[in-house]
């Protein structure tokens, strides 16, 4: 797999995307961890759990053992090289009742604070995209919780739409 | 910050005096309720024109004021020319931060209301009408004002709680075609850059060059950061401290701040710490600048921080009714100068300086609204009037007796409106100066007319007056 930078999206400029190393794990624990601490803000039937940090570096390790799963480390730049900065995780589905038959399901985007905006989102997405599109996936999906207004306008500016929707109520 | 009594200088008035202080504010409590129980409120309503006989009327009501009501409907505007909406401002509240006293609700907030509408009309000549409101949520609070607001010429926001002021003023301020103003933020900031501008001249330092740590990240910190790097202050150079610890651009927090208060969340990420992480002692060593608008606890900053800073620092501890430390301890460790938010020490930063004479000036320039670019030439103003009287470690800005500076700082702001292109009335520099002045003059006149007249009644004997 190829190791690009932005292109013209500008993005890559401020970072770079490439497939998680197993020595990266320790470093992307905390910011899958910050991520879900974020989703919580937006609602309480996201409340993390104690051991959501073990749990955060058990996934991660499957993620990496997992040829239909994309896990991208996104890097810093300039004085920043080599820092850790963002987490993608994605993962193919089969979609056995509809077509395309297979759906590249965007998990989880988190960037530090410092590295967002000037493109970047575009630049993580449109990386994410191609490496599902190349794992055989003829749509693309991403999660993210009802209330983050953000994500959702994030996404439906780059034409996206809600096709189901997930409704909880705690038992 | 906001007390307008004063009583002489004087430095010793420290630890030992916490207890007097006590007291004297108990005597000052239960003065003000005994007065409050013998003049049953502040204000009143008093008629700008004659009533000679009952026919008078017809032309004060109806039938004659409905041509009146004409125009008005022709050309709205109009109405800041033919009624007094033009000089009244609303002082509006949900109670959810009065003074010290927290979420106190509406209708306790009324007596504050009414004191402010008293300094607005004593110090600024300005009618304001106090408006407790009942309200849940702040999207609430601003629907109400934008209905209300047909009968204003400006509105003051009050003791909102923060992050949810910075929302209701951006919101306000957005959809208003009049000045909204939200004292706390704006006031208090505005006093803070005077006082500051002045101490970074008479320590010789350029606030390009300066290193400086606000603490406390509330409604008057969060705009005087603003406030500082619109001046050409480094924002790298600038570290903001809150309970937490340095507000550095990868806390932890930082994603749960980018919803409950992007303000704040942006200015981590516009400030990134000033370079540094860690506690507030971390962001002290080195800095040349001082401003503290945190918690009422003269322990908050210690003598051994203040003497980590750059030699001769600034501080700025401006808590009410206690500062963050005491001045003769911050002055014992080097402090060069120091400000508080007491009027019975030295450098009061006190937003009474400010929000009589802003409101006076957008008022007579029938602005539109109140950029930053306003609020700094109050300050600048400020800052000008007190360095022409002659600037000194105990005089940085002006003080409550010096009243004269009043209408220079609402000239200032009427005339920078006009240059901003949001007044609706342009007039020159002298003119608004003398407009304000005339207006200002009007209070004490009627006060005085009313008192010999016995109309305003004496205060009662209470033994100690």
């Amino acid at each position: 797999m190829s190791e690009p930078h932005a292109g013209d999206h500008g993005g890559g400029d401020r970072i770079r995307l490439r497939p998680a190393r197993r020595e990266d794990l320790p470093h992307l624990v905390p910011l899958l961890l910050r991520l879900k601490r974020l989703n919580e803000e937006f609602d309480p039937l996201l409340k993390v759990r104690a051991d959501a940090e073990e749990k955060a570096a058990a996934v991660l390790a499957a993620d990496l053992e997992n040829p239909q799963s994309v896990l991208l480390a996104a890097e810093g730049s300039g004085p920043d090289h080599g820092k850790l900065v963002g987490v993608v995780r994605a993962t193919v589905r089969e979609r056995p009742f509809y077509t395309p038959e297979k759906e590249g399901v965007i998990l989880d985007i988190y960037l530090l604070p410092l590295y967002r905006r000037h493109g970047v989102g575009e630049y993580l997405l449109g990386e994410t995209t191609r490496r599902l599109a190349e794992l055989g996936a003829g749509i693309v999906t991403a999660e993210f919780p009802n209330q983050n207004e953000i994500a959702g306008k994030f996404y439906a500016k780059r034409g996206f739409r809600p096709i189901t929707a997930l409704h909880a109520k705690t038992l | 910050m906001g007390g307008t009594a004063r009583s002489p200088p004087t430095d010793s008035a420290e630890p030992s005096s916490a207890e007097a202080e006590a007291n004297q504010t108990l005597e000052l409590g239960r003065r003000a309720v005994r007065l409050a129980r013998f003049y049953h409120g502040k204000m009143e309503t008093v008629p700008t024109v004659p009533v000679r006989s009952l026919e008078d009327f017809s032309v004060w009501y109806t039938p004659g004021i409905a041509s009146v009501s004409e125009e008005i409907r022709q050309e709205p505007d109009l109405a800041f020319e033919l009624t007094g909406r033009a000089n009244t401002i609303a002082i509006v509240t949900d109670g959810s931060r009065v003074l010290g006293l927290g979420d106190i609700g509406p209708e306790a907030a009324l007596p504050v209301m009414e004191g402010k509408a008293l300094l607005f009309k004593t110090l600024g000549g300005v009618d304001a009408v106090p408006i407790p409101i009942r309200v849940k949520s702040a999207e609430e609070l601003v629907e109400t004002v934008l209905r209300l607001s047909p009968a204003f010429g400006g509105i003051n926001l009050e003791d909102i709680a923060s992050p949810k002021c910075f929302y209701v003023l951006e919101e306000l301020a957005r959809r208003l075609p009049i000045p909204v103003w939200h004292d706390d933020q704006l006031g208090t900031a505005a006093a803070t850059v005077a006082g500051l501008l002045n101490a970074l001249t008479l320590t010789g330092r350029s606030l390009q060059e300066v290193r400086s740590v606000l603490l406390g990240a509330g409604a008057a910190n969060v705009v005087t950061a603003r406030l500082l790097v619109a001046l050409g202050h480094d924002p790298h150079l600038l570290s903001v401290v809150d309970h937490k610890g340095i507000l550095d651009a990868e806390r932890e927090d930082l994603d749960e701040l980018s919803v409950r208060n992007p303000w704040k969340y942006r200015l981590a990420l516009q400030t990134r710490g000033g370079g540094r992480r860690g506690s507030l002692a971390d962001a002290l060593v080195d800095a040349d600048v001082l401003i503290a608008a945190s918690t009422p606890d003269p322990n908050t900053v210690r003598a051994e921080m203040v003497r980590s800073m750059h030699p001769g620092p600034v501080v700025f501890a401006l808590a009410n009714p206690v500062p963050e430390i005491w001045p003769a301890t911050a002055r014992e460790a080097g402090a060069a100068i120091v400000a508080t938010g007491r009027g019975d020490f030295p450098n009061q930063v006190n937003n009474s300086l400010v929000f009589p004479a802003v409101f006076r000036g957008v008022l007579d320039a029938r602005a539109s609204r109140i950029p930053d670019e306003i609020v700094l030439a109050a300050a600048q103003e400020l800052a000008r009037h007190a360095a022409d009287q002659g600037l000194t470690p105990e005089h940085l800005l002006p003080t409550m007796e010096e009243r004269e500076v009043f209408p220079f700082v609402a000239a200032a702001v009427a005339t920078e409106a006009v240059r901003l292109g949001i007044a609706r009335r342009k007039l020159s520099h002298e003119e608004f100066l003398e407009r304000a002045r005339t207006r200002m003059a009007r209070p004490a006149a009627l006060a005085k007319a009313l008192s010999d007249a016995g109309l305003i009644r004496s205060m009662p004997e209470e033994g100690n007056r």
